[in-house]
């Protein structure tokens, strides 16, 4: 097979489902979103991280408002608070918890009140009298102003100052002083000297819709009553009251309470659809080695002042899990969190009809694994990524544009260049190389070299098989691809006697492990086991060793290849990163096709981490890496004294791997090779080969074009009398323009597209 | 008669002519296709075989941009 047919329409209507659990079980990995520790301890769910920035920032504002959502009045609970959140401060296991309850005082003292409770607030039409006087049924009556509710205070007290004495004792004179005028400016209506007895209770059971009771007045109304703590209610008597201690407790018991009046005013259960209320576990990860001050800001007796209060809240690390963002450039690149990336990427392969905005970013992944190294959870994009990748694939929705040029590359390596010989002399072999085809695209001659090497020095006979080992068709989600490349290795293998695979690339060890039965090595290892070539020699400067994302995982490779390096007396660069957690250089997952900016970046990433050359044991690492203009290069390279110098185009790429076949054909199995030779002359500019080489477009595409106007004669001429001519090669359309030079063609430019295009009648 | 839509149009004002009939092309009626979906155009044609060219900027920009957003349909 030398094509791949492209999907017949955009008119598909049907999609393989992904059940909410299989997506669940992925997605809920990422505790990005889990709130810090403070936050989940507190039941009424105070934005803890946002309230300390803002202090911090010297935003006290912005810190009231937050502060504010949760608490009516700020000063009466920062007076009382508990505070289970400075227990649950990840701060307080390296050192000191931050002060968050002296913050939120300084907060409710020093930030200007919000002006949301202003008297011309459309109001609901339901309306709420709270009989008797405490903590719980002064927090109730500021919760139910917040949601509008026409509010109407009754109590036995002589007015303000009286009733507020009596719902919060414990307040000092300069915050009752504070809160009394918050109270007083508030929308609530304070009904003052009344008996709160039967017959009171009957008169406004009848002027208002709900009605709420202090636990006082709720005993001697209905002594038999029996409220439901969860609900803050007594079904009976629908009536909404309860029992709570201390000041949070009192404040948790109003806001369930406003949440039952909120059901009751609907004429609904209170019990149902009452979200999650009350604290919770946070499965938050914290690094914590970023703690830098350990100690509280000292607190003075009357409170911090708001400098005090900044400096405090600025102990505050943020508590945020950014681990895979830090290390990876893909998540970098979206600016997403790998949960909500995933997310998306699940629903974009359910999407029936219509744009699939995250097929880039569901193709931009290299599948390295990274992530799942350094998240605290094993989240693991690659599994995301190429399961979305093979769910559209199946259901023909998987654009083939992104992979073609890479799905064709591996039809090429495993058709025309492919190549799988016994050694001569033997029918059957012990051993067989399988160099990888980014080794003998871009490294023919180390490839040679090492062929050779192994021939002369391991006894039983060394097959070689030159061509791909199927990643390539498993990255772009075609399963039916990389199953054909399978039973073609498997089929050669079992010709050859089952040898024992000494592959050249960890990326191609990894894919080939796959295989049922297959023995497997790497030429790493088989070199650290029968020694160096004679003649191998490292760089005599520094350089830095980068981890292919093939060998994540498997520490034997990664310190067999640190061994062969001190053989070879290399002086390594220690860098940030290595091992598993090393970064991936582009290639993997077809991310250089999908979305080269991306991958651009993911090579700057790999690259930043130092300035020395840089060895790898990945050939398509050592390509990125020297097209990004470093000196770079495979330890194979240096294993057998070969350099591979400055990175091939994509049509060098090709003609390198059919070169190494066709010489190797020759020298070794003195096979003539079958090399077609072009009757005429051909000739690119510079700047025909570099934009060729930017819009994937090979020698043989432009052969193809050429080969076809010397039959044809269809070409047109421009302006300038340059010709041009075009054939429609496999999905693509080429364009070709060119001068007539002597016997052949100069070629001056040429571009593509997939779409066809026919003369139309009429 | 209804008027027939045209995503595209290029003249060639007599500027590119057909090699292998000599003459010059002229505006004349096209039409893109791309994963079963159809755009009429306009383009430089050949009067006598039918040749369609389609310029380097037309394919690197309205073609192209179009068929991305086919292809994530």
């Amino acid at each position: 097979m030398s094509q791949i047919q492209e999907r017949g329409s955009t008119h598909v209507y049907k999609v393989n489902k992904i059940s909410k659990e299989e997506m669940d079980s992925m997605v809920a990995r990422c505790v990005y979103e889990q709130p810090p520790f403070c936050s989940a301890a507190c039941p009424l769910k105070l934005d803890t991280r946002a309230m300390l920035k803002a202090a911090a920032e010297g935003d006290f504002k912005k810190a009231l408002q937050l502060y504010e959502k949760i608490a009516p009045f700020p000063l009466i609970l920062s007076a009382g608070c508990e505070a289970p959140c400075e227990a649950k401060c990840r701060l307080g296991e390296v050192g000191e918890s931050v002060a968050i309850r002296a913050v939120e005082r300084a907060v409710a003292r020093f930030g200007e009140q919000s002006r949301l409770g202003g008297i011309f607030r459309s109001k609901k039409r339901k309306t709420a009298a709270i009989l008797g006087a405490d903590l719980f049924t002064l927090l109730l009556a500021g919760e139910l102003e917040k949601k509008a509710y026409p509010v109407t205070v009754f109590c036995e007290q002589e007015g303000y100052e009286d009733y507020l004495r009596a719902c919060a004792p414990f307040l000092d004179e300069e915050s009752f002083a504070l809160e009394l005028k918050r109270l007083r400016e508030k929308d609530i209506q304070l009904e003052c000297n009344c008996r709160l007895d039967e017959a009171f209770y009957a008169d406004k059971q009848s002027a208002f819709d709900l009605l709420c009771a202090s636990d006082a007045v709720r005993a001697k109304l209905f002594p038999e009553a029996e409220p439901v703590a969860e609900l803050m209610f007594c079904e009976q008597e629908r009536l909404v009251s309860g029992k709570t201690e201390g000041v949070l407790g009192a404040a948790f018991g109003a806001k369930k309470a406003a949440l039952t009046v909120d059901r009751l005013a609907q004429n609904l259960d209170p019990r149902n659809t009452r979200g999650s209320e009350g604290a919770v576990e946070s499965r938050l990860y914290t690094a914590l080695g970023e703690a830098k001050a350990l100690r509280r800001v000292p607190l003075p007796e009357g409170g911090y002042d708001a400098e005090g209060a900044a400096a405090e809240a600025g102990r505050c690390i943020q508590c945020h899990c950014e681990e895979c963002l830090k290390s990876c450039a893909y998540l970098k690149h979206y600016k997403k969190h790998p949960g909500l990336l995933a997310k998306e990427i699940y629903n974009n392969t359910q999407i029936i009809m219509g744009d699939h905005p995250l097929n880039k970013p569901m193709n931009a992944c290299s599948l390295c694994g990274q992530c799942t190294v350094v998240c605290p959870n094993d989240f693991d994009m690659a599994q995301v990524c190429a399961a979305a990748r093979r769910n559209m694939v199946s259901t023909d929705k998987m654009p083939l544009a992104p992979h073609e040029f890479a799905l064709m590359d591996m039809l090429f390596s495993n058709g025309e260049a492919f190549l799988c010989r016994s050694q001569p002399g033997y029918t059957q072999c012990k051993y067989l190389f399988f160099p990888g085809c980014q080794a003998a695209a871009i490294a023919p001659e180390t490839v040679k070299a090492a062929y050779l090497d192994l021939c002369e020095r391991l006894e039983g006979g060394v097959a070689l098989l030159l061509g791909c080992c199927g990643a390539i068709g498993d990255w772009a989600g075609r399963e039916e691809l990389s199953g054909q490349t399978r039973e073609l290795i498997d089929r050669e293998l079992a010709k050859l006697g089952d040898p024992l695979v000494i592959a050249g690339c960890p990326t191609c060890k990894k894919e080939l492990q796959g295989h049922e039965g297959l023995r497997l090595t790497g030429i790493w290892d088989v070199l650290r086991q029968i020694g160096l070539p004679e003649g191998a020699k490292g760089l005599d400067r520094p350089m830095a060793l980068h981890d292919a994302c093939g060998a994540r995982g498997n520490a034997e490779t990664q310190q067999a290849i640190r061994d062969l390096a001190q053989s070879l007396g290399c002086t390594l660069v220690e860098t940030e990163d290595s091992g598993d957690r090393s970064p991936c250089c582009g290639y993997g997952g077809l991310t250089a096709y999908a979305s080269r900016e991306v991958a651009g970046e993911m090579t700057e990433k790999c690259l930043e981490r130092s300035e020395a050359p840089y060895l790898s044991y990945c050939m398509a690492c050592r390509d990125r890496f020297a097209r990004q203009g470093r000196e770079s290069r495979h330890i194979l390279e240096l294993c057998y004294g070969t350099d591979a110098g400055s990175p091939p185009d994509i049509s060098e790429k090709r003609r390198n791997r059919l070169r190494l076949k066709n010489e190797l054909l020759q020298d070794i199995w003195q096979e003539e090779a079958m090399e077609k030779k072009l009757d005429y002359s051909l000739a690119f500019t510079d700047e025909a080969r570099r934009m060729m080489d930017e819009r994937m477009i090979l020698i043989e595409d432009v052969i193809a074009v050429l080969e076809d106007f010397r039959v044809s004669g269809e070409a047109i001429e421009d302006e300038d009398g340059l010709l041009v001519a075009r054939r429609r090669v496999g999905n693509a359309t080429f364009w070709v323009k060119f001068s007539r030079a002597g016997e052949g063609y100069l070629v001056q430019r040429a571009w593509s597209h997939r779409m066809h295009v026919v003369k139309r009648e009429g | 008669m209804a008027i027939e839509k045209n995503y595209y149009t290029i003249d060639p004002e007599g500027k590119l002519h057909c090699v292998k009939c000599g003459v010059p092309l002229i505006k004349g009626k096209a039409k893109f296709m791309y994963l079963d979906n159809g755009f009429p155009v306009e383009l430089p044609v050949c009067p006598v075989c039918g040749f369609v060219y389609v310029p380097e900027e037309l394919a690197l920009g309205k073609v192209a941009s179009v068929e991305r957003a086919l292809e994530d349909k």
